[in-house]
């Protein structure tokens, strides 16, 4: 009997420990906030000044917000200029898949990677260079057309104006649905149309677009839902006509004298109603079989020969290319460089001596600059070292562990998918702001509220990369003789490590490019880049703006060609997930 | 109305590899024939097919179907695959996965404008030749495999097209289900009297199948008749090979008698085998023989019969396979029976029937 007690016996209240405080965290980031998000839409209380108090709960106050003719206008904005740019992302997504998968259209490979660029550039980013390009008075594009006597005038501070701007940028989404979808099909099928007596149009319409319709549906969905949680393009491109979408809505709220964080609260709520709503039917629609993936086995897609019209395809892709890539970044590089936006004619465009670094030199002289730029490190590495021990902790326990409440780990992980990111800001903003000395102002909050916003993504992509690691690897470590932990230090986190560094990476990329959340949790010490480029829009510098804009995409790119780097060997599941992840966030 | 198909000199060179996939095949499958093409990969024998189809297009040649050219690229004719009014089974069966069972047979007959009674009558008759008249209204992706297959077979059959295609059909069945499939195929297209040609690599697949088998290597096609003559007379010594003729003995003709002659191998020891006319006394030959068709320690004398010793015995329950060092080299040889009776070590007499073994020339 003395012999068994020197046996190690596993001690059963270890795993029901482990989940317990995986779920206390999970709880703490996600359903806390979420939690106070909620009762901040149910009353009329102000947490800064009277506390949090649920005496006045009513479902009332969240009704009178809600019928407000105000919010009722924004919500339409919203889903009239998702809608349409969803309408516009699915025919040129479409459009670029067929192209690019099923043609024999030049340089298709170059034209696929270059069509991806719009996912990296930051919305903000987006829409300042637009406004750049085309508002209606100074935009650069109106000059052109007005000094070449091209009878067109362009006004980008409208309805149609965000939808052109939402539908270029997020057509990339649906790119990546349907050109995997078009890649996996089976030739044959369409083979067999043929064979059967169909003509080609007929094929089209009864084989090839029935197939890829789930896959279609699902990328149309998820642009419509990242659309709706995106803040800089309207509130470049929608303020200055007096448009407001939900996004803009919220945060104008707060910005009020005194702020409205009841309002917010409950508008924020409608808004992840909608969204929540939307990611269910999404769900919906990816859980039903997809026919594509049926066999599971390599094919080379069906090329059609267009003969000289491939030259046509290829003139059009880079008209798009011209458009989302060419342009707005010329737009950036004339307005960062020139000294006065102000242009006279088509010649003056090329006199050198009108470009320098002046706005560069005036944007380092402010130190809001560079402390931005130093906060927005701090707070991509502690969401990083946070968010990546955290994802891997829950991706073992999900995929891997024997422990209780496995399905409510993996439930809450899944939330803040349906939460916008600006509407996790204001949940925060809700959580803390009331509780003196807590973590609000400090950057903390920012990178925790970072790590709930992108913990789905993390958790996926670290799930997929524990996966390809074969259980028996573990067990045989276990056979070895080695305990729990030891065999995760020295099995699997050695073989998941490309998966742990990608994932920790995307979650630096991440969080030094949100916007939507920094902007209800910064303050005058923690300011982050991305709120301090708005900053610097709303202070009416389009230099500044520009020039910042670019110091952006310059970091951003050199993290990312960083991060390909590191990820090549690494498996391709986790780079897939990287590019989808950056696309979630928008 | 099933009609012949007749290949003429049909090429087909890939501008990605520059070589010739198909080159110079030329066959005749009669009405109402069944022709196998087999081969290994690569072969050019799913290319042919393809060709046949309209799916491919060749560089050169032309095939004729029912005396109708549809394909010869020096004239300009190119008939697209719909308007070839032939049936296809492909190997990954491509049933539509988003249509029941009915939508996929119907298909078809919509695209040649059948409706009403006519249409129900056509799918009905074709689900009960593949006897899935009962699964009628079923998505196609709650059936198995072979139901699957059936289901591709029927949708090929129902507009009783001229030809019917068959690319690989059973290759992505388990092995019980592809031995029964290929009984039923067989029976099915017999009893429809379609004009078939077929494709695989399995060569017991091509014996059951097919009234005639064509063997392709490297875009050719070596010989093309019937199972018995492929087996008991391959053309060449890749036809013999790849059907089975596994044991290959180096030697030279010494002596030619009719169809037949002398052989003289690495032991010195002269062999009797059959060998075509243009191989001369002096010529250096390999000679074939099947596994199955040695016999050891026979009970009556003969020509061809030489003493060796069993080095190894593998018993494989139903039958043996013993290696057996003789004639200089070592032969493979089965014995049928769950009895193996020759011990490893043994002298054997090694019986090679003159009338199974053929000399190629190297």
């Amino acid at each position: 009997m003395a012999a068994s007690d020197t046996i190690g016996v596993t001690r059963a209240w270890v795993p029901w420990a482990w989940s317990g405080f995986l779920i206390a965290v999970l709880a703490f980031l996600v359903l806390y906030p979420t939690s106070m998000l909620l009762i901040g839409a149910l009353t009329t209380t102000n947490p800064v000044v009277e506390g949090y108090k649920l005496a006045d709960l009513s479902i009332g106050n969240f009704l009178t917000v809600a019928m407000n003719p105000n919010v009722a206008g924004a919500l339409v904005n919203s889903l009239i200029a998702c809608g349409g740019g969803t309408i516009v992302a699915v025919a040129i997504g479409l459009g670029f898949a067929w192209v690019v998968v099923r043609t024999n259209t030049p340089c298709k490979g170059l034209i696929a990677s270059a069509g991806m660029l719009p996912l990296f550039v930051p919305p903000l980013v987006a829409g300042v260079a637009w406004s750049i390009l085309g508002s209606p008075k100074t935009g650069l594009l109106n000059l052109v057309f007005a000094k070449t006597g091209i009878p067109l005038h362009l006004d980008l501070y409208s309805m149609p104006g965000m939808i052109f701007v939402f539908g270029i940028y997020y057509a990339p989404y649906v790119y990546m649905f349907t050109a995997a979808a078009l890649r996996n099909m089976d030739p044959a099928l369409e083979e067999a149309a043929e064979i059967s007596g169909a003509s080609a149009l007929r094929t089209m319409a009864t084989v090839t677009f029935p197939l890829i319709m789930p896959a279609i549906l699902s990328g149309m969905l998820l642009s419509f839902i990242v659309m709706l949680g995106i803040y800089g393009i309207p509130a470049v491109l929608g303020a200055p006509a007096n448009l407001s979408v939900l996004t803009t809505y919220i945060f104008a709220l707060t910005a009020w004298s005194p702020p409205r964080y009841n309002t917010a609260a409950a508008v924020a709520v409608l808004l992840m109603i909608v969204t929540g709503l939307l990611v269910f039917l999404q769900q919906k629609v990816v859980a039903r079989r997809s026919y594509t993936t049926v066999a599971g086995k390599a094919f080379r897609p069906r090329s059609l020969n267009l003969g000289p019209w491939r030259f046509m395809t290829l003139a059009l892709a880079i008209v798009y290319l011209f458009v989302v890539v060419v342009l707005p970044s010329i737009a950036l590089f004339i307005a960062a460089f020139r000294k006065f936006l102000f242009i006279r004619d088509i010649p003056s465009l090329f006199e050198t001596k009108q470009y320098g670094w002046q706005h560069f030199t005036k944007m380092f002289d402010n130190p809001l600059t560079i402390t931005s730029i130093i906060n927005s490190m701090k707070v991509g590495i502690i969401t990083a070292v946070v968010g990546g021990i955290l994802s891997f902790a829950i991706g073992y326990t999900i995929t891997r562990a024997r422990v209780p409440g496995k399905r409510i780990i993996d439930v809450i992980t899944t939330i803040p998918v349906a939460i916008p990111g600006l509407v996790i800001g204001v949940a925060y903003l809700w959580a803390w702001i009331g509780l003196p000395g807590g973590l609000y102002g400090t950057l903390w909050i920012l990178a925790l509220a970072f790590v709930a916003r992108f913990i789905p993504d993390t958790v996926k992509a670290l799930s997929t990369s524990l996966m390809q690691i074969h259980r028996e690897l573990e067990e045989a470590a276990w056979i070895c003789g080695r305990g729990t932990l030891s065999t995760i230090a020295s099995i699997v986190l050695p073989l998941a490590r490309p998966g742990v560094v990608a994932a920790m990476t995307l979650l630096f990329i991440l969080s030094i490019r949100e916007l939507g959340s920094s902007l209800f949790l910064y303050s005058s010490g923690t300011m982050v880049m991305a709120v301090q480029l708005l900053g610097y829009y709303e202070g009416g510098n389009v230099g500044i703006t520009a020039a910042f804009s670019l110091v952006q995409m310059v970091l951003l790119g050199g993290l990312i060609t960083f991060t390909n780097w590191l990820t090549r060997s690494a498996a391709a599941p986790t780079a897939a997930a990287q590019t989808g992840g950056i696309a979630r966030s928008g | 109305m099933s009609s012949e198909l007749r290949v003429e000199q049909l090429r087909k060179v890939f501008p990605t590899t520059n070589k010739a996939a198909v080159d110079d095949v030329s066959f005749t499958i009669a009405a109402g024939e069944i022709v196998v093409l087999l081969g290994p990969s690569g072969c050019g024998k799913t290319t042919t097919l393809r060709c046949v189809a309209g799916l491919e297009h060749p560089t050169s040649g032309k095939i004729v179907i029912g005396g109708t050219v549809y394909t010869d690229p020096q004239a300009g004719v190119l008939v697209p695959p719909r308007n070839r009014n032939l049936g296809m089974v492909f190997q990954s069966y491509a049933v539509w996965p988003h249509m029941t069972v009915r939508q996929n047979v119907a298909y078809p007959l919509k695209s040649r404008k059948v409706s009403g009674a006519a249409l129900d009558k056509g799918v009905k008759e074709a689900l009960e030749l593949v006897e899935l008249a009962d699964y009628a209204d079923r998505p196609v992706t709650q059936l198995s495999g072979g139901q699957m297959q059936r289901v591709a077979l029927a949708r090929s059959m129902v507009y009783q097209p001229q030809i019917l295609l068959l690319d690989e059909p059973l290759s992505n069945l388990d092995a019980q289900l592809r031995l029964r499939l290929r009984d039923d195929l067989r029976r099915i297209i017999k009893r429809v009297g379609l004009t078939a040609l077929y494709v695989t690599h399995d060569q017991t697949e091509a014996v059951v199948l097919g009234d005639r088998i064509g063997v392709m290597r490297d875009g050719k096609l070596l010989q093309l008749d019937t199972p018995s003559e492929i087996y008991n007379q391959p053309a060449d010594l890749f036809v013999a090979g790849f059907t089975g003729a596994t044991n290959v003995l180096d030697g030279r003709v010494v002596a030619r008698d009719g169809g037949g002659g002398t052989v003289a191998v690495a032991s010195g020891e002269h062999l009797i085998a059959r060998m075509g006319d243009g191989v001369a006394v002096g010529a250096a030959v390999r000679v074939a023989s099947r596994p199955d068709n040695v016999g050891l320690a026979p009970a009556v004398e003969g020509p061809n019969q030489f003493l060796g010793r069993v080095t190894t015995r593998h018993y494989q329950g139903t039958q043996t396979v013993y290696q057996v060092t003789v004639l200089g080299a070592t032969i493979e040889a089965l014995e049928v029976g769950s009895a193996a009776r020759h011990a490893e070590g043994s002298a054997v007499t090694v019986a090679l029937p003159p009338g199974v073994c053929w000399a190629y020339p190297v």
